[in-house]
């Protein structure tokens, strides 16, 4: 009889942490138990005694990496008081700042078109973060600094610039940097805000 | 050139072209060389003998279907002397968005091709080119309208380039998974450069009378 593997104290999130960046590192394909056993600092046989499968656990690693940048933005948000610095704390974290790099949405995002739960997920991830952008928006509204633009549509004319941006800079396309990423977004949102969002201008 | 040779230049063609279909339809990760020799008509040992490994297949045909995205969406875009750069411009997005049919499938392997990519650091040269001839495409299309005087003189032709890139990117993947409409892409997209290019409201009908009318 083999021996019952030895529980130690790495628990479910600390896997899904250590399995979302050996999906990083070694891309969705080639992501084994035994490299995130390894990431955690601890068995293959205790990771599958958390997942039942391999790919169980990548799927949640996936999610949970996108709940955490929602989680992280969040919170990030509710602490600034002004709306434009808020919206420029959005900007910034589309372009590729945070904890976060485009990868993991990617993999995310190409396995949905194929995987009905994960284009559940996918779909209510979406919606978040196109809720975070549009609370925002009335948030600006409401105190008089943003112009009348409708938020959900602004919110979706924003995450899908933001978007296709990521695609390019995780292409490494030379001329889109973070900086271009931030600077064509803060153009498109103050032109359909009415509002210039950059410190030490006006509305 | 012999009949032989001939024929085996067909057969790795064919073959390319048949992984290229089987990446679009299964996904990159589940595609199988037994299939894609059936697919292409050809026997087993006919891929292997092309093609050493199953990755380097799927790297090749990556890399044939980059030329071919390249190639389908960089035209026909209509001559500018007959449809002037307006209407032009109208038919050059339409390439980029997931129309059902012959588009939507070129998407869903443009998804594949972002993924193969960025596991890929090889293969980013490869994206990178293709993105730099797409943003030409474009900003080159804004320059002749600019010199034509279809176009205001101060629109930035790189920004704007850009920005229909990245917005056809976001909004395009969003159309495929049902969350908008193409036409609602058509219209989004033309809004957010309108004012630059001083373009009508509405954008002009597909050149294409195949496509959905907006």
């Amino acid at each position: 009889m083999s021996p019952r593997p030895r529980l130690d104290h790495v628990r479910r999130p600390e896997l899904l942490t250590a399995a979302a960046a050996v999906i990083r590192q070694r891309g969705l394909e080639n992501a084994r138990v035994v490299d995130v056993a390894d990431e955690a600092g601890t068995s293959a046989p205790s990771v599958l005694h958390y997942f039942a499968s391999k790919a169980e656990l990548l799927k949640e690693a996936l999610t949970s990496a996108e709940e955490r940048f929602y989680e992280e933005l969040e919170i990030e948000l509710a602490g600034m008081e002004g709306p434009r610095e808020r919206m420029l704390k959005i900007v910034q974290y589309g372009a590729g700042e945070g904890d976060y790099d485009a990868v993991l949405w990617m993999e995310l995002w190409a396995r949905a078109l194929r995987d009905p739960e994960l284009a559940a997920t996918r779909a209510e991830l979406d919606g978040r973060w196109r809720r975070s952008i549009a609370d925002v928006v009335r948030y600006g509204q409401e105190r008089g600094e943003f112009g009348p633009a409708d938020p959900d549509e602004f919110a979706v004319l924003l995450a899908s610039l933001l978007d296709g941006l990521a695609v390019q800079i995780a292409l490494r396309d030379m001329e889109v940097t973070p900086d271009r990423v931030r600077e064509l977004a803060v153009k498109l949102a103050e032109r359909e805000l009415g509002c210039e969002l950059v410190e030490g201008t006006r509305c | 050139m012999t009949g032989a040779a001939a024929t085996e230049r067909g057969g790795r063609e064919r073959i390319l072209a048949a992984a290229v279909e089987r990446i679009a339809r299964d996904g990159i990760d589940e595609v199988r060389i037994a299939r894609i020799a059936m697919d292409a008509g050809v026997s087993p040992s006919l891929v292997h003998y092309h093609f050493d490994t199953r990755d380097a297949l799927l790297e090749e045909a990556l890399e044939y279907s980059y030329e071919l995205a390249g190639d389908i969406r960089l035209g026909p875009e209509g001559d500018v002397d007959e449809f002037g750069s307006v209407r032009r411009l109208a038919a050059m997005i339409d390439q980029f968005l997931p129309y059902p049919g012959m588009l939507e499938r070129d998407w869903i392997l443009y998804v594949e091709l972002w993924l193969r990519a960025i596991r890929h650091p090889e293969m980013r040269p490869t994206a990178a080119r293709l993105y730099t001839r797409m943003h030409e495409w474009f900003a080159e299309a804004i320059r002749t309208g600019i010199a034509r005087g279809e176009f205001p003189a101060q629109a930035d032709s790189d920004a704007v380039a850009n920005r229909i890139l990245a917005l056809a990117d976001g909004f395009g993947v969003r159309a495929l998974f049902g969350e908008l409409e193409v036409s609602q892409a058509r219209q989004e997209i033309w809004n957010a450069v309108k004012a630059e290019l001083d373009l009508p409201a509405q954008p002009p009908p597909p050149l294409d009378p195949a496509k959905p009318q907006p």
